[in-house]
């Protein structure tokens, strides 16, 4: 009896000790922060390691679950034929709109040629593939194939196509880099709501209408709870309006924010507002899937 | 006689924690994601004692928090095993073929205490994180249910493994 007592005790005093041990590894790791400043701190650099050698672990089982993700999709589609009206709708909308942007396509390429240099000048770390999903129910982040090596560093805007923002990257291991998606709730940029017609979303340039005295809707991307992506303390007075563009304002006053100016995020889905309300609120269809990801590239340099 | 086997039951945690690491981002559904380091902490612990059962959890947990598995936040994966180790080696004996049900009953509470562990862990680094009470409801007790449920689906087998023959 004596014996089974002391083991007991044992263990509330190894639990106590473990619970302490715990906190401080959580305290450590927070202080540590990310690895902009000071490189990184031991726990990420475990972290960074396992990221490595996991590597090939999480390729394999992203080509072993390839086959179940397009079945869960395909499923999902047999379940929704009642948009099939809508689908076919939008198939006639988008096939004008495909002839209108080959017109466009040829308009620009005719005036690129005379503004040739005056893109932004983005440097880009190598093509990357998405390896595959981390985290859990609080997160909404990926694996990519490059990494420091590659001159990728944490912070840096990633995005698919030429101007459009998925995500961020967090932590950068040798041949790997987690990116933080802009669907993630604990993502959060400074943006601005452009109409279509000002800006140009090759190069991400807004040239307004009405001369350059235009207060466009600022405020910050984020995705609440709900999982909804939104675009938070907009203006009561700013126009918004369904389908305008949201991208990136790249500054906030005298600040310089966390991306560049000019880089797509999304749509305006609803803009709605109650009276008590203090800003609007702002729904934002994001321009990709995060399960729709195949190749993106990181902006190393602006 | 079966007794539980400390290296097997080592095996266990640690395959359950980098299973998780890798297979629970595919596995995500809103506030829903499969547990299974914690539910391999349960089983494998449970007949264990309490010293044993502590420290293995904890190991699950560093192991879990190392491969950058849940949150990513180090210290949440090690607090969390380490609690789903103690509860599983304090809740005493079931009956005969009462066992797994009282176990997976054990990581529904192991894993709404990891939950919250998280969502305490991610204030406190000063993140963004969900509203508390929405969060219960909609995310905590689902994923506690969801996870005793497949704890139980696969909890007679962990069991199986664990145990060998031999004097207690």
């Amino acid at each position: 009896m004596g014996r089974r007592k002391s083991k007991s005790a044992g263990g509330l005093v190894a639990l106590c000790i473990l619970c302490v041990a715990s906190l401080a590894l959580f305290t450590i790791y927070v202080k540590e922060g990310d690895c902009t400043e000071n490189g990184c701190g031991p726990l990420h650099t475990v972290q960074l390691g396992a990221a490595e050698v996991l590597r090939p672990v999480r390729a394999i089982f992203s080509v072993v679950a390839g086959p179940f993700e397009d079945t869960s999709a395909a499923v999902g589609d047999a379940f929704r034929r009642g948009d099939e009206k809508q689908l076919r709708r939008d198939a006639l909308e988008n096939q004008e709109f495909a002839a209108e942007a080959s017109r466009l396509r040829q308009e620009n390429e005719r005036l690129r040629e005379l503004l040739d240099g005056q893109r932004p000048p983005y440097e880009y770390a190598p093509l990357a593939r998405v390896t595959a999903p981390v985290g859990d129910q609080f997160t909404n982040r990926v694996i990519i194939n490059v990494g420091s090596a590659d001159g990728v560093q944490p912070e840096k805007p990633v995005i698919v196509g030429n101007n459009t923002l998925i995500g961020r990257t967090t932590d950068v291991s040798r041949h790997t880099a987690e990116v933080m998606l802009v669907t993630d709730q604990m993502f959060a940029a400074g943006v601005r709501i452009v109409p279509p017609a000002e800006l140009d979303r090759f190069t991400g340039e807004v040239s307004p209408e009405n001369g350059d005295a235009v207060s466009y809707g600022e405020g910050m991307l984020s995705t609440g709870w709900e999982e909804y992506l939104g675009v938070e303390y907009v203006d009561m007075s700013a126009e918004v309006k369904k389908g305008d563009f949201v991208v990136t304002s790249g500054r906030s006053g005298d600040y310089e924010l966390l991306f560049p100016p000019g880089l797509l995020v999304g749509t305006v889905e609803s803009v709605s507002s109650e009276d008590y309300d203090q800003f609007k609120k702002i729904v934002v269809t994001p321009p990709t899937e995060p399960q729709d990801l195949q190749e993106v590239r990181v902006i190393t340099g602006w | 006689m079966m007794r539980h086997s400390l290296s097997r039951a080592a095996v266990v945690v640690a395959v359950a924690a980098l299973l998780e690491a890798v297979l629970s981002p595919y596995l995500t559904f809103g506030g829903i994601s499969p547990k299974l380091a914690v539910i391999g902490v349960v089983f494998a612990v449970a007949g264990l004692q309490d010293l044993q059962a502590v420290l293995l959890g904890f190991f699950g947990g560093v192991v879990f928090d190392a491969l950058g598995g849940g949150i990513g936040l180090f210290g949440v994966g090690a607090l969390g095993g380490l609690l789903a180790g103690m509860l599983a080696a304090r809740v005493g004996v079931a009956p005969r073929g009462a066992e797994v049900l009282l176990l997976a009953q054990v990581a529904a509470v192991a894993v709404a205490a990891r939950d919250v562990i998280g969502l305490v862990a991610i204030n406190l680094a000063g993140l963004e994180g969900p509203p508390p009470i929405e969060f219960m409801l909609a995310g905590v007790i689902p994923d506690a249910l969801v996870n005793a449920l497949l704890a139980y689906a696969i909890g007679s087998l962990l069991l199986k493994f664990v145990r060998v023959k031999g004097a207690m």
